[in-house]
């Protein structure tokens, strides 16, 4: 098994040994059966098999496991000092889930609310969905250029990995191949995802086209419906703003995202400012190009998302013209495996190419078949949209932890009046 | 000086209380079995519900494909040349 690199987080879902109840829940969720720990013993995590998507911490019925990385004052601090211009990219599945830790309906929908809030804590925002737009453009165009080569015989000039290509979004999804699977990385997309993406562009772009800032000191905080986030954000090889600028001629080195605030973690910091996402006053950041998105890339929060997504694209840059229908039912709902196959007319050649791509949410159940398949070469699909929790980043290990969920303590609370 | 007999009485319960009390007991276990399908289904339904907030976003968005997003083809003019560029593969893209 390969090894974790030395400055990168791990640990970041600790079981607390004094709440656990050995209790097992924990293990029908966990996707890599990384809990240790006989029915009835305390149980705990082994660092090496985690993937840190924090689903034990949403659904233990007890509240055991813990989110041990706490960046919340952090940021504040950050947010006081005026040298810093603190910059927070807000993900999707945030602004569908953050209602929830202040009253709200699961699903209500408080983009304006949200960006409101972030305006008075004093954040700037490059919203999360601008760089989900960037990654159909990066991602897709990869796909489409090995569909060229591949399936239309054209010559390429650039290296390209096997098809199917899979989704690179899902930084739990990332660890899980590299751990279980490193003989299918070349398959991974190599575009980065939507978060890292934004922090590369933060402190390049975002620094000297719209803020005009240093970006030494830009401070880009992700808020993510993730706990592997902050894995992802830690590793060493996201420095790619400050390379940059050492090609430019500048000096220092840093982060391309230098900490990340699970979606509960930015509820506690409004909290902590007195800011209630309920009642302050809406904001639509229009002026701002780096809160700029389509529909396209807020659907990246659901399972099918991605690849929906990717076909809008797709079909406009393989045949000349736009779909149709937008929706693409096929990749939609809660099914453990969506496929789906999509015939193209190429603008340029005039032949057809059919794309087939398939969807898969839930590691634990969904996921190992789909692998294998590839693995032995028998794979019928192009495109592989993979991501490691249920239903997508709306339920991930960093969302509200929902009363209505399978947390027995909260759903008493939400249940008995009193309690 | 006593003037009663202490009996004790025997527990008896007639056929109509037995049913009585299976019939309570049956309701607690039924209930317990009750809440922990509920449960599941209810899990299913806050994904539902979240990512129905997601779907409407993109309904009322103006814009609905990457591709059409001015500001991105901003950042592609102004800086980074085009998708898979020299640039965008260094800033972009893992190695």
């Amino acid at each position: 098994m390969k090894g974790f690199q030395a400055q990168e987080k791990t640990g970041i879902i600790e079981i607390d040994r004094k709440t656990c109840k050995g209790c097992d829940s924990c293990k029908a969720f966990c996707p890599t059966d990384a809990i240790e720990g006989k029915y009835g013993a305390i149980h705990k995590i082994d660092g090496e098999k985690c993937v840190s998507c924090g689903q034990c911490l949403i659904n233990c019925p007890f509240g055991a496991p813990q989110d041990t990385v706490d960046v919340v004052d952090q940021v504040i601090d950050k947010l006081k000092n005026k040298q810093v211009t603190v910059v927070g990219t807000i993900a999707p599945a945030v602004r569908v889930a953050i209602g929830e830790e202040f009253g709200m309906e699961p699903g209500s929908l408080v983009t304006e609310k949200l960006y409101g809030a972030m305006k008075e804590a004093g954040f700037k925002v490059l919203d999360t969905n601008f760089t989900a737009d960037q990654t159909i453009m990066e991602e897709g165009m990869e796909l489409i250029a090995k569909i060229r080569h591949y399936a239309l015989g054209e010559p390429t000039a650039h290296h390209l990995g096997p098809l199917p290509q899979f989704t690179s979004c899902c930084p739990a999804w990332v660890t899980y191949a590299e751990l279980y699977y490193p003989e299918l990385l070349p398959h991974m997309s190599s575009a980065k995802s939507p978060m890292m993406m934004a922090g590369a562009l933060g402190k390049t772009y975002g620094a000297a086209e719209i803020w005009q800032v240093a970006p030494a000191d830009v401070f880009m905080v992700g808020i993510m419906p993730c706990t592997a986030k902050k894995f992802e954000a830690s590793r060493p090889e996201f420095h790619s703003a400050a390379h940059y600028w050492q090609t430019q001629g500048q000096s220092g080195d840093y982060p391309d995202i230098d900490v990340v605030l699970t979606t509960r973690d930015l509820a506690r910091l409004f909290k902590k400012l007195n800011i209630n996402v309920r009642t302050v006053a809406e904001y639509s950041d229009q002026d701002n190009p780096l809160a700029q998105y389509s529909g396209a890339a807020t659907i990246f929060a659901n399972t099918g998302g991605v690849m929906e997504a990717a076909l809008r694209t797709a079909y406009f840059v393989i045949t000349g013209t736009e779909l149709d229908v937008l929706e693409f039912k096929p990749v939609r709902g809660l099914q453990g495996v969506k496929e789906a196959a999509v015939t193209l007319k190429d603008a340029k050649t005039g032949s057809a190419v059919t794309l087939n791509v398939a969807v898969a949410h839930g590691t634990k159940q969904n996921v190992k078949p789909l692998l294998d398949e590839v693995q032995a070469g028998k794979s019928p699909y192009h495109f592989i949209e993979i991501m490691n929790c249920p239903g997508g980043c709306v339920n991930g290990g960093g969302q509200p932890i929902n009363p209505m969920g399978t947390s027995w303590l909260d759903k008493a609370k939400a249940v008995l009046p009193w309690a | 000086m006593a003037r009663y007999d202490y009996v004790e009485k025997a527990v008896k319960v007639t056929r109509r209380e037995f049913l009585g009390i299976v019939g309570v007991a049956g309701a607690v276990l039924w209930t317990g079995a009750y809440v922990a399908t509920d449960l599941v289904q209810d899990r299913t339904k806050y994904i539902k519900m979240r990512a129905q907030g997601i779907y409407k976003d993109d309904e009322k968005a103006k814009i609905r494909q990457s591709h059409n997003n001015q500001a991105v083809t901003d950042v592609y003019k102004k800086f980074a040349h085009n998708p898979l560029s020299h640039l965008a593969e260094e800033l972009f893209h893992t190695n």
